[in-house]
């Protein structure tokens, strides 16, 4: 008897299980692969190695090139022309031994023979204005392409080279062997260009009205190519849109620019006396001691002063910088520059800020704050900040960064008015520009191939940035905002586009050339799902600590994808496999919902599928072991008497079997629930991710649960869970808080809530 | 035919190069039949610094958006302008846009437009050419839910309308 008893339990819990049984199909299904979302990733991943290992940090054998430069650089005002003497000295640290170099030549990208416009769709026009019709048809291009005017060794000797579009060959006199260096010159000039009508990432802005130019020069020099254990020489061409590899160097820089220009850029200024004013370094001293508000080193009215008194003469300005990756320098002579110190670690870093007069009252006001905002909240996030400055320039249109250097739009209007979107618009691309310098600057992610490892994690630290930036500074807020308004970061910004057409969405994990929707692809889907991760996968605590370490371990060395991944599982024992494939590696978007409710309660008399089974087995009822039963409400066994009772009240057997088991003491302790729910959730999108859902009760508390994403892992569409509660559950909605980008929330809650459509509300608001 | 190279050269060049937070010119416009109540429902979602620009250049210099005070006529050219650039034809006729207002979220400006009294759609052509003025490189996208069919597709320069039929 007591082994049918037995038997007759195993058959209820069986035929109760969770797993829905799929009808049988006619036909014999086939096999398959393992497709679960949960499964590992070692077919995306690269197999670990001696120079990167499986816990994402730099393996034994790990090692990086290192390229110095000397140069001497002179700016022809007059004609818009930089013209330059290099002097390279690359280090091979590889165990490979190299038979020749690569350089990089990215002005080429605008040269007259450029093969960047080739790839670009375009369709005629039917009609043009005179003006783009003379530009179009009757003018020649601009040519901005390197004139390369030699490239020789130390002793003069001319070396072969060939020029592949952005690229240069340089043949080695004899191969490079590990731990050999190897110097040679370039010689060379090319016309710069205007950044604002010609648009690009460096030029100048000309002014007519005071006939001066304004210049942010970037990627102005043949930069050495990066060689490495996963791509050996990076040879993707500079098509224009994905940014740089390189490694990193000690620079050399002596600039020549007209006599009463400004200069600023990499490194640090070794000359100082020679090219400052005495007022100018009696302010500059100030400034070293000034950490609340900038002090004025150039003031508006110096620099108006130099607009129609051109200097003839020169003055060369000299720039030494170690382990940096790229050199990019400012100057002109309608630069007002400002600078404050800020404590970083216990050292004192220089934040600087140079811009024209149509910067301000803007610039003057925030600029350099945000600086010293941004080096903080990034170095609380990633390390202390090492270089000795950082420098934003303002630049119409720009948003560009190099190291200790970048240029920033923002400008108000010809009155000095300026809409909140230019305010924020200017700190947040400040904001965003400066932190560059932790990623890609000195994490050093290979820009060209993966345009999301520096401007995702970029864009994730920029959010956290911003909101300390409004805390810390209230009063670059408006009127009316508690918090700064972040274009970036919460989930639910980034909805519209993970809901979007999949026609025009690519993975993250795609080359930045290739994908729909820049900004949305490389900037707003992976910083987001980066706050998402921190927020509400893993916590801030665990996030933190694994983030840290992913920029320690990676600081001044060449990190993949696949370091970040790994990295920040191993420092927080949390398998993201599952995170990094649905949100990195495809497209899939979140929606998750509530299916079906269905509400129990405890009852003496067995149901009518307790009794179908008992008949099935012929069984008599009083055969039965002690069972406590659920009946649904509104099934044909419930009766009201059951409601509003404790599940001791509504099941005798139960009761004795507490009575015969409990001590009174333990007795006094235990739960009494009520109501219990069968909750179904399912999930039209194909990411898994965390069911987050809050339960609102008929006294009007409520309690929010998480439930892990691994709750899918056995059935990826449909889940279910049984609560057991005193109170009597109202409603259910799931991710109430809106964190985890649910691109559907029409089925989030239960009972249905009809909202009304964006177009009617706002119909209605309108007409109202 | 060198000349017209060069031509398309110059055409192309500014879309070449990207400052960060680097700038696409593209637009989402939605376009919903609500049968019950005879009303195609159109959101158009729209940069606001590309919009402003274009009313600038367009129309007046002085126009900022998404400011307090925002000049009047602002509304006025905003529906002036989505009604000659954004044309529709239903069961091959031309419908009049009602212009319902806009509003703004972050950098993004949503028009609100309504075609009233459809008593059904068996065909419609959409032709969008916003911006297209201003951005060769101006990329619209349109997300029809027709019928209980949802159809998705681009227009750009020089494929500037579609026509989609329901049988």
């Amino acid at each position: 008897m007591i082994k049918l008893k037995y038997l007759f339990l195993s058959a209820v819990f069986l035929s109760a299980g969770a797993f829905a049984q799929k009808q049988e199909s006619p036909e014999k299904q086939q096999g398959h692969t393992n497709n679960n979302k949960f499964k590992q990733l070692y077919d995306e991943f690269s197999t670990p190695n001696m120079y990167r290992t499986a816990s994402g940090a730099p393996g034994s054998a790990y090692y990086q090139q290192q390229a110095d430069y000397k140069m001497d650089l002179v700016l022809d005002d007059t004609n818009a022309k930089l013209s330059g003497f290099e002097t390279i000295t690359y280090t091979n640290n590889s165990p490979d031994t190299l038979k020749y170099l690569w350089v990089q030549l990215d002005q080429n990208m605008r040269a007259k023979d450029s093969k960047t416009p080739l790839i670009q769709n375009d369709a005629a026009q039917p009609a043009a204005t005179p003006g783009s019709f003379a530009n179009t048809y009757l003018t020649e291009p601009f040519d901005g392409g390197f004139n390369i005017q030699e490239v020789k060794d130390t002793n003069g000797r001319a070396l072969q080279h060939m020029i592949n579009r952005t690229m240069m060959r340089v043949e080695l006199p004899k191969p490079l062997a590990t731990g050999d260096k190897f110097s040679f010159s370039i010689k060379w000039w090319y016309n710069i260009n205007d950044h604002v009508n010609g648009r690009g990432r460096s030029g100048y802005e000309y002014f007519p009205e005071d006939d001066n130019r304004a210049y942010v020069i970037a990627q102005f020099y043949p930069r050495m190519a990066v060689y490495n254990d996963v791509e050996g020489w990076q040879n993707s061409q500079f098509w224009g849109r994905d940014e740089f590899a390189l490694p990193f160097g000690n620079f050399e820089v002596n600039i020549t620019v007209p006599a009463d220009h400004i200069l600023d850029g990499t490194g640090k200024l070794t000359n100082r006396k020679e090219v400052y004013s005495k007022e100018m370094l009696k302010r500059y001293e100030q400034a070293k001691k000034a950490y609340d508000e900038p002090v004025v080193i150039v003031t508006q009215d110096e620099a108006i002063a130099k607009l129609n008194t051109k200097s003839t003469k020169t003055k060369t300005w000299k720039l030494y910088a170690e382990n940096v990756r790229d050199f990019g320098f400012a100057t002109s002579r309608r630069y007002i520059w400002d600078m404050m110190s800020v404590k970083i670690g216990d050292k004192d870093v220089m934040a600087v800020s140079m811009y024209g007069k149509e910067g301000n009252p803007l610039w003057e006001d925030w600029s350099t704050k945000a600086v010293a905002s941004t080096l903080k909240s990034y170095s609380r996030m990633t390390f202390d900040y090492p270089y000795h400055k950082a420098i934003s320039v303002h630049a119409k249109q720009q948003g560009m960064e190099y190291p200790m250097i970048c240029w920033n739009y923002g400008r108000p209007d010809a009155e000095g008015n300026y809409s909140d979107r230019t305010k924020f618009g200017m700190m947040s691309v400040i904001i965003h520009e400066v932190g560059h310098n932790f990623f890609p600057m000195i994490v050093n992610s290979d820009e060209r191939q993966w345009t999301w490892m520096d401007e995702g994690l970029n864009t994730f630290v920029q959010y956290v940035a911003e909101q300390d930036f409004g805390k810390w500074y209230p009063d670059a807020l408006s009127e009316g905002q508690t918090a700064y308004p972040s274009r970036r970061g919460p989930a639910a910004k980034i909805v519209n586009y993970m809901g979007g057409d999949q026609d025009f969405i690519a993975p993250i994990m795609t080359k930045g050339l290739n994908t729909y929707q820049f900004g949305n692809n490389a900037y707003g889907k992976p910083g987001t799902a980066l706050n998402i991760l921190r927020e509400t996968v893993m916590g801030p605590e665990l996030f933190d600590y694994a983030f840290k370490e992913y920029a320690n371990r990676w600081m001044f060395k060449h990190p993949t994808p696949e370091d970040f991944f790994r990295t920040m599982e191993d420092a927080s024992a949390f398998d993201l496999d599952w995170f990094w494939r649905g949100w990195f590696y495809t497209t899939d978007y979140v929606d998750i919902g509530v299916k079906d409710v269905k509400k129990y309660y405890v009852s003496n008399e067995p149901n009518a599928e307790i009794k179908k089974i008992a008949e099935q087995r012929g069984m008599k009822l009083s055969d039965l072991p002690p069972l406590v039963f659920f009946v649904e409400e509104g099934s044909e066994d419930f009766n009201n008497d059951l409601k509003g009772k404790t599940a001791l009240e509504n099941s005798s057997t139960l009761n004795e079997y507490i009575m015969d088991n409990f001590t009174p003491e333990e007795r006094a302790q235990i739960k009494e629930p009520k109501y219990f729910y069968n909750v179904t959730f399912e999930k039209p999108g194909g990411l898994v991710m965390p069911i987050i859902v809050e339960y609102t009760y008929a006294d009007g508390t409520s309690e929010i649960m998480k439930y892990p994403a691994q709750i899918w892992r056995l059935n990826d569409n449909e889940v279910s869970k049984v609560l057991a509660s005193e109170k009597e559950i109202v409603s259910i909605q799931v991710d109430p808080n809106l964190e985890t980008a649910d691109i559907d929330t029409s089925n989030n809650a239960w009972p249905k809530e009809v909202k009304e459509s964006k177009f009617d509300s706002f119909k209605k608001e309108v007409r109202n | 035919m060198k000349n017209l190279k060069i031509a398309i050269l110059l055409l192309v060049i500014p879309a070449l190069a990207f400052t960060v937070p680097h700038k696409y010119y593209v637009s989402v416009t939605s376009v919903e039949y609500v049968k019950e109540k005879e009303s195609v429902q159109i959101i158009s979602r729209i940069f606001i610094d590309d919009f402003e620009n274009l009313l600038r250049k367009r129309y007046d210099d002085k126009i900022t958006l998404a400011i307090q005070d925002e000049l009047s006529t602002v509304n006025m050219y905003t529906e002036r302008y989505l009604k000659e650039k954004l044309q529709i034809e239903i069961n091959g006729k031309p419908v009049k846009l009602n212009f319902i207002g806009k509003e703004y979220e972050d950098d993004i400006m949503f028009c609100y437009l309504e075609i009233e009294g459809v008593k059904a759609i068996n065909s419609i052509e959409i032709t969008n050419k916003v911006l297209l003025d201003l951005f060769s490189e101006q990329e619209n996208i349109i997300k029809c839910k027709i019928n209980g069919k949802n159809k998705s597709f681009l227009l750009r320069e020089g494929n500037i309308s579609r026509l989609l039929n329901f049988h």
